[in-house]
């Protein structure tokens, strides 16, 4: 039936017009993409190791030499700032992604289930949510200690619950749809019917939130880094740099700003890969 | 081969506050009352009804997507009802259903094939090993080109994703088709061929349908015999042609008297040309 | 007479980032006062816009040409935002196939009706409030005073539609345009909107545009019907005569196809039309059904789709049948 191949013919040509109009979608991947390369590549890349001290060159403003100035103890603002990307973004999209994970699959079992799994795990996730994000990662930190692992740790106790929320309630409407219902019919486990029909269906949204997610724990894991609370001296992140370069703020300005603006940058890409998946979704649901 | 006896589904509706205080019961609905049917090999049963009759509750509790609350399901000496883990896995790979939206009961991340292949192997279908020929050999059952296995539901029209959701339903090799509002949603021309593959594949498989519609136009093209639902009860049952031309039942008058009258077309198309 | 509706060359083309594709390419279409039309379609054919564009209601990214759309001689094309609103308001009354999605569901329903009152007929409150009640008793609600009270999602399908209807003919409106108003409904309510409606009709000696794919309740409801398809009227005429002698294969095909309870026991396969009904973002020039027509033929991918006269009143769109209609005539001796 020649009409079958003409129409996909016409669905795939549309869809891939949109995605290179989608310049949202292309700027955020050069981005995050450029940051990513900088991070993978920091061994490689790095002029300078992050921690070698040079006091007889400390701050030093940014030249040919260290190309964003060194700190007050000598150290390569830019090598630093490229390790610690790594760091950062390592750290953050394992945090982002194990409490998406997590909370996505109870959701959705929640969700699918019903009775008592669910309203157990419902009061669970609302109370998480309840508490203020920071104050919850804060008293992680207080029993775990201070350092990567426990900011790791809190943000994934306090983030997976929006996700569980999420999934649940896509569940729920999706619970109704006949196709789930199909599954029932045909005989289908229920970890098939979850895991092979349900997840994929519903995972998309927690994943255009976990955009606004990975930039929000970011900022955190950042904030915690320079209260101290984060990544443990001497190892470098975005925000014991910024940490780090306080106290000279107005004279070696480089210290704690260019750090800064990696992470805005880090952010802005992020959202602009969110903002793109979201106005492409919406093109192609009119399909 | 299908017999149900004495089935009754009652929802109970949630309760208000004030009536959980008081400890009063909800309001409850009796969606089905006291149900008796019977399907043979091969035959195609209509249920007919308006909304609210009863007749998507009877067909969902047949293969337990709503538990029935009493009586007797048998299929082929199986006790429905009572069926627990294997035994209602094959239970329901014996009753297959259609539903009636063919936009949503497809999931749209699956490829036809996919979903078709799926439905083969958890069910250990002879053949389904082989991928390609055993979703190839089903496509041609429901009339589709082998082409469609690669396509996503979106791209396919609805008249299509029906006859994908027969393909799958008959990967699983089932006896007894329930065709849920199956064609109620589609185009009339459409509609027709859909109506003429449910023929086909009675004649060709041995199937048995239980064909659930609110239309008894629909119901006349296909079924043998036909059962017609009124609030929760059958009010009347028998051969297609009986029923429709003398019905017995007030109900069944009414629901005839309401149908757009049909008119009578002339010979040919063009005046002493052909059609 | 005088049409009451003129519609002539009605073109509407959806926008979109890569280009435009047209849904309605090309449609003609009188409504006479006090006539009940029926437009017969199914997906895609165009109905729906078509009949839209009478009040202009289009989505945002439509865009409509025609020769002519005039109203009771007025041009509706040219109509200023304030006239359009009282062109919709008092003119024409509509009723849509859903009629859940028509009302606020957190507003009483009586409510709504008397506020379409206070705001296109000017009334007060109270005055609103009885003219409310009268309307919902005209077109069948029973216990109106309770009904006024009632939420939309309190209501049956039928009575919600019945609400609907009211609302419509409230400004007593020279035009009532149904865009399948019983699609939604149980069999027996859809013949009791059916006469309701025709009821209206005779009372007030209003006009139908009545939108369907169900061929039965055109042909139980309407005088004349035009019948569409892939954007185009293929054939029009009075209702019993198309569907007794339809000169379209696409109507005579669509005819056969219909299921019908007198086929009950008859062990007769009913032919559908083979193939799908077009769709419009691949339309190609000529005839749309050409690729499900008995009577194709190569020149059928010239025909530019004007309507000829086949008997009177009576227009069809294919030539091959008009010709053999106009031989068959001529051949009898008919001037």
């Amino acid at each position: 039936m020649s009409d079958l191949s003409v129409r996909s013919l016409a669905v795939r040509h549309r869809f891939r017009i949109r995605r290179l109009h989608n310049w949202e979608l292309t700027a955020g991947i050069v981005v995050i993409g450029v940051l990513m390369l900088a991070a993978l590549l920091a061994p490689n890349i790095a002029p300078y190791p992050p921690n070698r001290l040079d006091i007889i060159n400390s701050l030093q403003a940014p030249s040919w030499h260290h190309w964003m100035g060194t700190d007050f103890v000598g150290r390569d603002i830019w090598s630093r700032v490229l390790y610690g990307l790594r760091v950062d973004m390592l750290v953050v999209a394992v945090i982002t992604y194990a409490g998406l994970v997590i909370g996505v699959v109870v959701g959705t079992i929640a969700g699918y289930f019903g009775g008592w799994f669910d309203a157990i795990v419902g009061r669970i996730a609302d109370t998480v949510i309840a508490f203020p994000f920071i104050v919850l990662v804060l008293a992680v930190i207080a029993i775990v200690g201070p350092g990567l692992k426990g900011v790791a740790i809190g943000i994934i106790i306090a983030g997976w619950a929006l996700y569980c929320r999420l999934a649940r309630s896509e569940m729920l409407a999706l619970r109704e749809q006949p196709f789930i219902k199909s599954t029932k019919a045909l005989g289908y486990s229920h970890l098939r019917a979850i895991f092979r029909h349900a997840l994929p269906n519903l995972v998309r949204t927690s994943l255009v939130y976990s955009t606004v997610d990975v930039v929000v724990n970011m900022l955190v894991l950042a904030g915690m880094s320079y209260l101290g609370l984060g990544q443990q001296a001497p190892g470098a992140d975005l925000g014991s740099i910024i940490a780090s370069g306080q106290s000279y703020l107005l004279s070696a300005w480089w210290i704690t700003t260019i750090p800064g603006i990696v992470l805005v940058l880090f952010g802005f890409g992020v959202s602009l890969i969110g903002d793109g998946i979201t106005s492409g979704e919406l093109l192609q649901g009119a399909l | 081969m299908l017999s149900v006896r004495d089935v009754s589904k009652e929802f109970i509706l949630r309760r208000s506050a004030a009536e959980w205080v008081r400890r009063q019961p909800g309001d409850t609905h009796l969606a089905v009352n006291r149900v008796s049917l019977e399907l043979a090999r091969g035959e195609i049963l209509g249920l007919a009804g308006g909304s609210g009759s009863g007749k998507t509750t009877l067909a969902r509790m047949l293969i337990r997507l709503v538990e029935p609350d009493e009586g007797q399901i048998v299929l082929e000496g199986l006790d429905v009802r009572a069926a627990r883990g294997r035994q209602l896995r094959e239970v329901r790979r014996r009753m297959q259903m259609v539903f009636q939206d063919p936009y949503s009961s497809l999931n749209p991340r699956m490829s036809v094939g996919a979903a078709i292949l799926e439905a083969g192997r958890v069910h250990d279908q002879p053949g389904s090993e082989a991928g390609g020929p055993f979703v190839a050999r089903l496509l041609d059952l429901v009339r589709l080109p082998a082409s469609a296995a690669t396509r996503r539901p979106r791209e396919l029209s609805g008249g299509q994703r029906q006859r994908v959701a027969v393909a799958r339903a008959l990967a699983v090799g089932p006896q007894i088709l329930i065709a849920d509002e199956a064609v109620s949603a589609l185009d009339v021309s459409i509609q027709t061929q859909l109506l003429n593959l449910f023929l086909d594949l009675r004649d060709e498989l041995g199937l048995a349908v239980l064909f659930v519609a609110h239309q008894l136009s629909v119901i006349a093209e296909v079924a043998d015999r036909v059962a017609v639902m009124h609030l929760g009860e059958i009010v009347e049952i028998g051969p297609t042609a009986e029923v429709f031309r003398a019905p017995q039942a007030a109900y069944t008058q009414t629901l005839l008297a309401a149908h757009p009258r049909h008119v009578a077309l002339a010979e040919a198309l063009i005046p002493g040309g052909p059609a | 007479m005088t049409a009451l509706l003129r519609l002539e060359g009605l073109r509407i083309a959806f926008q979109h980032r890569t280009g435009s594709t047209e849904v309605v390419r090309g449609v003609d279409l009188e409504v006479g006062p006090s006539e009940t039309v029926g437009l017969v379609g199914e997906s895609g054919s165009g109905k729906s816009l078509t009949c839209r564009s009478v009040i202009r209601l289009m989505p945002s990214h439509a865009r409509m040409t025609a020769a002519r759309v005039e109203f009771d001689g007025r041009d509706v094309l040219g109509l200023s935002t304030s006239d359009l609103r009282q062109h919709r308001a008092h003119n024409v009354g509509m009723i849509f196939q859903d009629p859940f999605s028509c009302f606020d569901p957190t507003k009483r329903v009586g409510e709504q009706v008397a506020e379409t009152l206070r705001v296109n007929a000017g009334m007060d409150r109270s005055a609103a409030h009885d003219r409310a009640l009268e309307l919902l008793a005209s077109v069948g609600i029973d216990r109106p005073e309770q009904r006024f009270r009632a939420y939309p999602h309190e209501l049956s399908g039928g009575m919600r539609q019945r609400v609907m209807i009211a609302i419509a003919i409230s400004a007593k409106p020279k035009l009532l345009i149904a865009d399948e108003p019983t699609t939604a409904l149980d069999v027996t309510t859809q013949a009791q909107i059916l006469a309701l409606i025709e009821q209206l009709r005779r009372d007030s000696e209003m006009a139908v545009l009545l939108v369907s794919h169900d061929f039965g309740v055109i042909a139980q409801a309407c005088d004349r019907v035009a019948v569409m398809y892939g954007g185009y009227v293929v054939e029009a005429g009075p209702v019993d005569e198309v569907c007794a002698e339809p000169r379209h294969p696409y109507t005579r095909a669509l005819l056969e196809s219909i299921p019908n309870v007198e086929s009950a026991g008859q062990r007769i396969r009913r032919a559908g039309i083979p193939g799908q009904p077009p769709n419009p973002a691949e339309l190609r020039p000529g005839c749309p059904f050409v690729e499900r027509c008995t009577l194709a033929r190569e020149s059928c991918h010239d025909v530019d789709m004007t309507l000829a006269e086949v008997a009177p009143g009576h227009v069809t769109a294919c030539p091959i049948v008009a010709a053999a209609v106009g031989a068959a005539s001529s051949t009898r001796g008919r001037p």
